[in-house]
């Protein structure tokens, strides 16, 4: 063999029951040693591929050979005792369980045949992080311990089941520039000791960094492979999603005017005694796009949990337009002018099992203009979505079809088109453009500056930087609950300056920060 | 999947539960028949199979049974009323199994009305059949407010209510309203001015009921699919998290749900009553409200499907009388025909690889239709 495959997937197919063609005769070929990216956007079928590979999906058609034998991975265990170990986008850990014990999980190490042995969990534990240069903390209870070790963890794990080949699962999503310039070591090093990776991503500069080869997905279809030394930045975007792609937002200068949503002092505790929020206090007015940074976990989610009535804090107060609105049913909160994009769309955002039409409508069901007396004006209902349909250009062949066999992106634009159009004071939008294609992102963000620019107030929160930076006029900083930066110009931004704040390597004063609250 | 592959394939699998059912039935039918030999029990097995599917619709000469079709269509009537009750429960996704209690509580308070009540002729009906829907709405009052307020689970509520029920009325009926006079447990007669007149005189007790019942078929299907309570009990069914986040008021939704339910239980009891009875003498729970649950997930939960599903349950319970009365079959043989048939229709697996290949062949067709026009757009565009 001129070139030794470890891994070789042949004309591989998957079609999901709800008739989504997730990969079409999709070639991929590992070598040995290399780290290997596997590109392509949101719902390219990247994910599906892997999921295969690790058995927690088996194709419709197509073959998988690895280390030149043909096998049939019929769930992840097959596959881990293949040598295939993957890192999960989510990570897949036990909170109340220590590093140690995770890492052993399912493989326990036993005294007398019956009672665990952490003593020895704890060695095996040391011993591979000492042999792969990954410092973790054994003892420490996962809960505790911060992303960038949870995925060390993770790498451990696999590699502590015999794994020579790593799926990495967009490793980066969840980390910190710093974190993420550590995993490339500490992935570069694997690669010198003989491992072979998968590197699922889309994002170019980190592909372009580290590996070796790609194979680039676009709808399922495998776009080649190509070697990334050979390769430019632009070339690679014009395979991943079949044209150019200028993701910069053009948006004049904001005019900000009154004071839309006031929160003050806003503190909550979980339910396990972790303070989520503390003494989070903030203005957004009229005409500007206020964005929320910072590392998943810090109170974002919270926060907005709190504004729409999700949770409820223990201390403060949420006002919009001068009226609370804290403690109040969604339905009044929706009276008051306010509109939510939930980062969890698929729980929040839309009823699956519906159709579009229902799903565009349930806001304003009981709206004057979509019902006669007691009956809904079925005319008027169908010209409402028909026309949000268009305008939001939703990809769909009716809109009697049901939202769950859309596409993420033309979900979310159903989510957005029902949250933009019902005359909102206040958009809340919640990582709205993940996951999703970079046509339906592209669209959103730049009705979201459209919005703002014609007077509502936009909170942004997103944990997308080049997201967040590009969009916000003037940008929050969140970690441990606290605004830990407030910016009130995003222009002369830097990763490297975000990334500081976001690690809580660096906290602004009290005085800096209070600017936030304009009185 | 387009619309016509989904049609089919919830055809197939409905024929295929159904002939599943059958094979079972003849199996026991061949085991509980008599006969030495085994052709006996063969011929046996056959004219019971015979009298099962062909006896309720046809006489032995072949003709048309009107009278065995209009019993057919008169055992629709309670059933009717459970089925379009548990679809609109389960639209919500409320699980509430009152619907039999309830038919008990409408025919026993509807009874009481027509006793009692000192109302003229076309009145009386009127009122004692709201009477039973009112009390029945009310019933169904404690499961939802107790799910609303404290979280308790609706269906451990509603089914234990439904002997609660039970037994106050046998307690009811036993000691203070029996008519002493007669050999059983019953009240005394209706009031001839009470009874709801029947639609044809051939004994086959086909009441006016049943166009109230096809009536209410439509009514409620007009309010599950055009009106904005019937919109909020559906999008409460698909996804609670999602309903309350667009500021549709869940609570008070799941209770309409569950009044609304209990609303057509209790009037489906009045209507059977006043339309069969001219005394009331239930002691036991009907097995109406039983039957409705399985007429709703016959049905799909969609009302308009309901009277097709009552039709069918209907016509093999008569079938089933037929063949106990006419060979040597037990007549409980029908809840073993209709638990299998059950059984499939919820096995939610069942001939899940015959639907993934019919996923895969339209997404491959679709995709095909899609190269295909992209490639003389192409063309043109050259």
């Amino acid at each position: 063999m001129a070139e030794e495959y470890v891994v070789e997937m042949k004309g591989i197919t998957k079609v999901y029951p709800n008739g989504i063609a997730a990969n079409q005769e999709v070639d991929l070929s590992v070598r040995k040693g290399e780290i290997h990216a596997l590109m392509g956007e949101n719902g390219a079928g990247k994910s599906t591929l892997m999921k295969m590979l690790f058995g927690l999906e088996q194709p419709t058609s197509g073959e998988i050979w690895v280390n030149g034998e043909k096998v049939n991975l019929t769930s992840p265990t097959v596959a881990i005792s293949k040598g295939i170990g993957m890192v999960h986008q989510h990570f897949m850990l036990v909170p109340s369980l220590t590093v140690a014990e995770n890492m052993v999980l399912g493989m326990v190490p036993k005294k007398s045949g019956m009672f665990i042995d952490s003593k020895k969990a704890v060695e095996i534990t040391k011993e591979y992080a000492d042999k792969f240069n990954l410092h973790v903390d054994p003892d420490a209870k996962v809960m505790d311990i911060p992303v960038g070790m949870k995925q060390k963890v993770e790498i451990l794990k696999a590699l502590v089941r015999g794994a020579k080949i790593l799926i990495l699962d967009e490793p980066t999503a969840v980390l910190t520039t710093q974190e993420t310039t550590e995993l490339f070591k500490e992935l570069v090093n694997l690669k010198k000791q003989g491992y072979t990776i998968i590197f699922i991503s889309h994002k170019l500069n980190e592909i372009m960094q580290i590996t070796d080869r790609m194979t680039i997905l676009r709808g399922g279809r495998s776009m080649g492979v190509y070697n990334t030394q050979d390769e430019n930045p632009e070339k690679i975007s014009r395979l991943m999603v079949g044209r150019d792609v200028v993701l910069k937002v053009e948006k004049d200068k904001a005019q900000p005017t009154d004071v839309v949503l006031r929160v003050r002092d806003l503190e909550y505790v979980n339910e396990w005694g972790k303070k989520m929020l503390d003494h989070v206090s903030l203005d957004l007015r009229k005409g500007e796009i206020l964005g929320i940074a910072g590392v998943e976990g810090n109170g974002q989610k919270e926060l907005v949990d709190m504004l729409f009535h999700l949770n409820t804090p223990n201390s403060g107060t949420v006002e919009v337009n001068g009226e609370n609105i804290l403690g109040i049913t969604q339905r009044k909160i929706r009276e008051k002018g306010v509109s939510l994009v939930p980062e969890d769309r698929m729980l929040y955002g839309i009823a699956d099992g519906g159709t579009i039409e229902e799903n565009l409508i349930s806001d304003r069901c009981g709206a004057k203009h979509l019902n006669h007396g007691p009956l809904f004006d079925m005319k008027a209902i169908h010209e409402e979505s028909d026309r949000l349909i268009k305008d939001y250009t939703v990809l769909c062949k009716s809109r009697a079809q049901q939202v769950k066999m859309l596409s993420g992106g033309n979900i979310q634009k159903v989510v957005v088109a029902r949250e933009f159009s019902n005359d909102p004071k206040l958009i809340i939008a919640d990582q709205p453009t993940r996951g999703i294609d970079v046509g339906a992102t592209e669209f959103i963000r730049k009705k979201l500056v459209e919005l703002s620019r014609s007077g509502i107030a936009v909170l942004l929160v997103s944990a997308d930087l080049n997201e967040v930076m590009e969009l916000s006029d003037s940008l929050i900083v969140m970690y441990g609950g606290r605004i830990a930066a407030y910016f009130e110009d995003t222009s002369d931004l830097n990763d490297e300056m975000m990334g500081e704040y976001m690690l809580g390597l660096k906290q602004q004063p009290a005085e800096q920060i209070g600017r936030v609250c304009h009185e | 999947m387009n619309k016509r592959r989904s049609l089919i394939f919830s055809i197939v699998r409905g024929l295929a539960a159904i002939l599943i059912a059958l094979a079972v039935a003849t199996l026991l039918i061949y085991i509980c028949a008599e006969g030495d030999t085994a052709a006996d029990k063969g011929a046996q097995t056959l004219s019971a199979l015979h009298q099962l599917l062909v006896g309720p619709a046809f006489r032995s000469n072949g003709a048309l049974s009107t009278k065995n079709l209009c019993d057919i269509l008169a055992a629709m009537i309670p059933i009717t009323f459970t089925g379009l009750a548990t679809c609109v429960m389960f639209s919500a996704n409320q699980f509430n199994l009152g619907a039999e209690g309830g038919i008990m509580l409408g025919a026993f308070t509807s009874a009481l009305c027509a006793i009692y009540l000192p109302l003229p002729g076309g009145i009386l009906p009127l009122v004692s059949v709201l009477a039973g829907a009112a009390i029945v709405a009310a019933m169904m009052l404690i499961p939802a407010v107790l799910k609303t307020r404290l979280g308790v689970s609706e269906m451990v509520c509603s089914l234990m209510l439904n002997y609660v029920v039970m037994y106050i009325i046998k307690y009811l009926l036993n000691s203070h309203l029996a008519d002493k006079s007669k050999g059983q447990i019953q009240t005394y007669e209706f009031q001839s001015q009470s009874l709801i007149p029947q639609m044809v005189n051939n004994g086959s007790k086909l009441s006016w009921g049943f166009a109230i019942a096809l009536a209410f078929v439509v009514l409620t299907a007009l309010f599950m699919y055009r009106t904005r309570w019937g919109y909020a009990i559906r999008m409460i069914g698909i996804n609670k998290d999602f309903a309350m986040y667009s500021g549709i008021k869940v609570g008070g939704v799941i209770v309409l749900s569950q009044v609304l339910g209990g609303m057509l239980a209790g009037m489906g009891g009045g209507l059977e009553m006043l339309g069969r009875y001219n005394t009331y003498s239930w002691s036991a729970l009907p097995g109406y409200g039983w039957t409705g649950i399985t007429v709703a997930i016959l049905a799909g939960n969609n009302p308009i499907f309901v009277p097709l599903a009552a039709f069918f349950m209907a016509y093999l319970d008569k079938g089933c009388s037929l063949m106990s009365t006419y060979s040597n079959v037990p007549s409980q043989l029908i809840d073993i025909i209709q638990a299998v048939i059950f059984l499939f229709f919820a096995a939610e697996q069942f001939l899940s690889h015959y639907r993934q290949k019919l996923v895969v062949k339209s997404t491959q067709e679709e995709m095909k239709l899609k190269e295909a026009a992209a490639s003389a757009a192409e063309g043109s565009a050259k």
